[in-house]
């Protein structure tokens, strides 16, 4: 069913568009050459917006799911059971830029021994997973075209019609975001409906969200919103609760996108300490000239020794 | 706090394959073949040139040959082959890829300069001081050519790949062995003693050398590997490495210096130098749970089944 769906995308996308000016063969080759290189003027900066998702409220409805498959008219990816609870989505990727985890919590002591005077601990976790929007975004980092740019509000947005599908930022990503799609090559993600911001619009997800875990608007006030938020949930018993990516860490920037968590991150599928790959690289292009250099020197010196 | 028998992300692998599988094997083999027999060429070109020049004509278009091939295979292997010019469009040193695609693009024309005055000269078209400029203006990208690919592969998140710190170390390092067993492979069949002489010297001397990075590189995946293979498999495949890419090279060009032995050693040495890519490369597309695409989701999904079967506490759960 995907793949019909798929093949129907790419029949209707190699139809002649109306608004296409009529152009000969060597006119589109040559503009396909050169627009890649033409370069518009940036535009005027404005306050870096972004998420912050609040898990503890979530309730796993989907509706931010779906949403975000409306408004960027994204095909359906099918319906698969993935025997992971509720998720049926499975992971984020070039076609769900949004994806509600589900993790059950649940002791089997708990179930069967009701007589016991300890609280059961057993509970449901949802997160809505989407793109970090990282301050140092690795992805911005290895795009090699200049596909993935930071936007005017400071989101990681991918230029789709630069993109070449080299996956350097596939690669790149210690979040698992970014897909390449198999419909066209090109890596997708969120692109925090930059199009709705540019008209003064939350994001899709946002607007759908019934239960406002998910909060959009400028980072400061988010943040502030978010430390307030943990402070009361502190007071009202629930220690546990605690920010993930609002502020940086030794191995990490910041994140645009930030969630509150009641447990480890790994649990939710977010890596417990994200690290950025560049912090190595340095070194990495040290080691790897002095490997090159050290053959060089002795080849010479092999040269120079045997020469006379 | 975590049920044992719990569904959910906690052994998921968070970071997603590139889909870069044997094509970049092959890519970072041809991308060693032909930036190293050019460096090794030139390097012995302008240091005794009354000695390699003859070998060094016929290495310029033979490396100009395997860069077209490694080029063939980057432009293949891209999402959308067609966009191949849009990594022109900017130059950001901080990616290693774009960095490795401007060496790579500068380095082509002073080889192809290279080569095609080389084989001008064998027609009698001598030019020879333009010649050795482009040899010498193509050192410096040629090396850069060299050196990216290893920091590329080891600058991302893949698991294995992320702690990779001696990989570039190990490819440059192993472009110029190459590079040196190709030209040395050069000389013997144009049959210059003196040349062939330098060159095996240099070759035992370069295979020894270029055991250290490769032993670092192997540290600094140890527990990449340990997570995915056996301690058996393990020592199967590095003393395979071992053998067939150090050793029995070596053996062979002690023995003896004909023809015979140095085709020999450098058959032995190619396909190891690639297994060691390939064995590199596989690594984030091995672990079992690593690979997310539909087929292994359905994997998951049956062996989740099974789990819940087995466990009628959590189908009750679920129910």
């Amino acid at each position: 069913m995907a793949s019909d769906m798929v093949s129907r995308e790419m029949q209707l996308s190699a139809l002649v568009q109306i608004s296409d000016p009529p152009r000969g063969q060597l006119s589109e080759f040559v503009g396909r050459l050169t627009y890649p290189f033409q370069h518009g003027e940036p535009p005027e900066p404005r306050p870096a917006t972004g998420f912050f998702t609040d898990t503890t409220v979530c309730i796993g409805c989907k509706a931010c799911e779906v949403a975000c498959k409306q408004w960027n008219q994204l095909p359906s990816d099918g319906f698969n059971w993935s025997g992971n609870s509720y998720d049926n989505t499975a992971e984020l990727s070039a076609t769900t830029w949004r994806h509600v985890k589900f993790i059950e919590q649940f002791s089997a002591e708990s179930a069967s021994d009701l007589a016991t005077n300890e609280p059961a601990l057993n509970r449901w976790l949802m997160l809505s997973d989407h793109c970090k929007h990282c301050v140092a975004a690795p992805c911005h980092q290895a795009c090699p075209t200049g596909a993935i740019i930071q936007n005017e509000f400071e989101n990681i947005y991918i230029q789709a019609d630069i993109c070449n599908g080299c996956s350097c930022c596939v690669a790149a990503c210690p979040f698992g975001v970014i897909t390449r799609s198999e419909m066209g090559g090109h890596s997708h993600k969120c692109t925090l409906c930059y199009d709705r911001q540019r008209d003064g619009l939350e994001p899709a997800c946002a607007k759908a969200c019934p239960t406002q875990s998910i909060h959009f608007g400028p980072v400061d006030e988010l943040r502030e919103q978010a430390r307030k938020r943990v402070e009361e949930l502190h007071r009202r018993g629930v220690p546990q609760a605690y920010l993930y990516g609002d502020a940086p860490s030794e191995t990490y920037s910041e994140m645009h996108s930030f969630y509150l968590l009641v447990d480890r991150p790994s649990v939710y599928g977010l890596p417990d300490n994200p690290f950025n790959p560049w912090l190595h690289m340095l070194g990495d292009y040290v080691r790897s000239v002095s490997g090159g250099l050290a053959a060089i020197a002795a080849l010479l010196v092999v040269v120079f020794l045997l020469r006379s | 706090m975590n049920a044992s028998n719990q569904s959910g992300y906690l052994n998921l692998p968070v970071t997603k394959v590139p889909g870069w599988y044997g094509t970049i094997a092959w890519d970072a083999l041809l991308n060693g073949m032909a930036t190293g027999l050019f460096l090794a060429a030139a390097v012995s070109e302008l240091a005794a040139p009354g000695v390699f020049t003859p070998v060094a004509k016929i290495a310029y278009p033979a490396a100009l040959a395997l860069l077209l091939a490694d080029l063939g295979l980057l432009v293949f292997d891209l999402g959308d082959p067609l966009r191949f010019h849009h990594m022109l469009r900017v130059f950001k040193p901080g990616s290693p890829m774009s960095l490795g695609t401007w060496c790579l693009t500068i380095f082509s024309l002073p080889l192809t300069a290279a080569a095609a005055l080389s084989l001008l000269a064998e027609i009698g078209f001598d030019f020879e001081r333009a010649r050795m400029l482009a040899v010498v203006v193509g050192l410096l990208p040629g090396f850069g050519a060299a050196a990216y690919k290893g920091v590329l592969l080891s600058t991302n998140a893949q698991p294995g790949w992320k702690d990779a710190r001696w990989l570039g170390g190990y490819l440059t390092n192993s472009a110029i062995l190459m590079g040196c067993s190709e030209l040395l492979v050069l000389s013997a069949l144009i049959k210059h003693a003196e040349a062939t002489a330098m060159l095996r010297t240099a070759f035992v001397v370069l295979l020894v050398l270029n055991a250290i990075p490769l032993g670092l590189l192997f540290r600094n995946l140890q527990r990449a590997h340990a997570r995915l293979y056996t301690r058996e498999q393990q020592w199967r495949v590095g003393a395979l490495i071992f053998a067939a890419g150090t050793l029995i090279p070596l053996g062979l060009t002690l023995l003896n210096g004909g023809l015979l032995c140095i085709f020999g050693s450098v058959i032995f040495l190619l396909p190891a130098s690639w297994v060691i890519r390939f064995v590199f490369v596989k690594i984030p597309h091995t672990t079992p749970l690593e690979v997310r695409g539909s087929a292994a989701a359905e994997q998951v999904a049956a062996a989740d089944v099974t789990t819940m079967r087995a466990n009628p506490v959590r189908m009750h759960q679920l129910r």
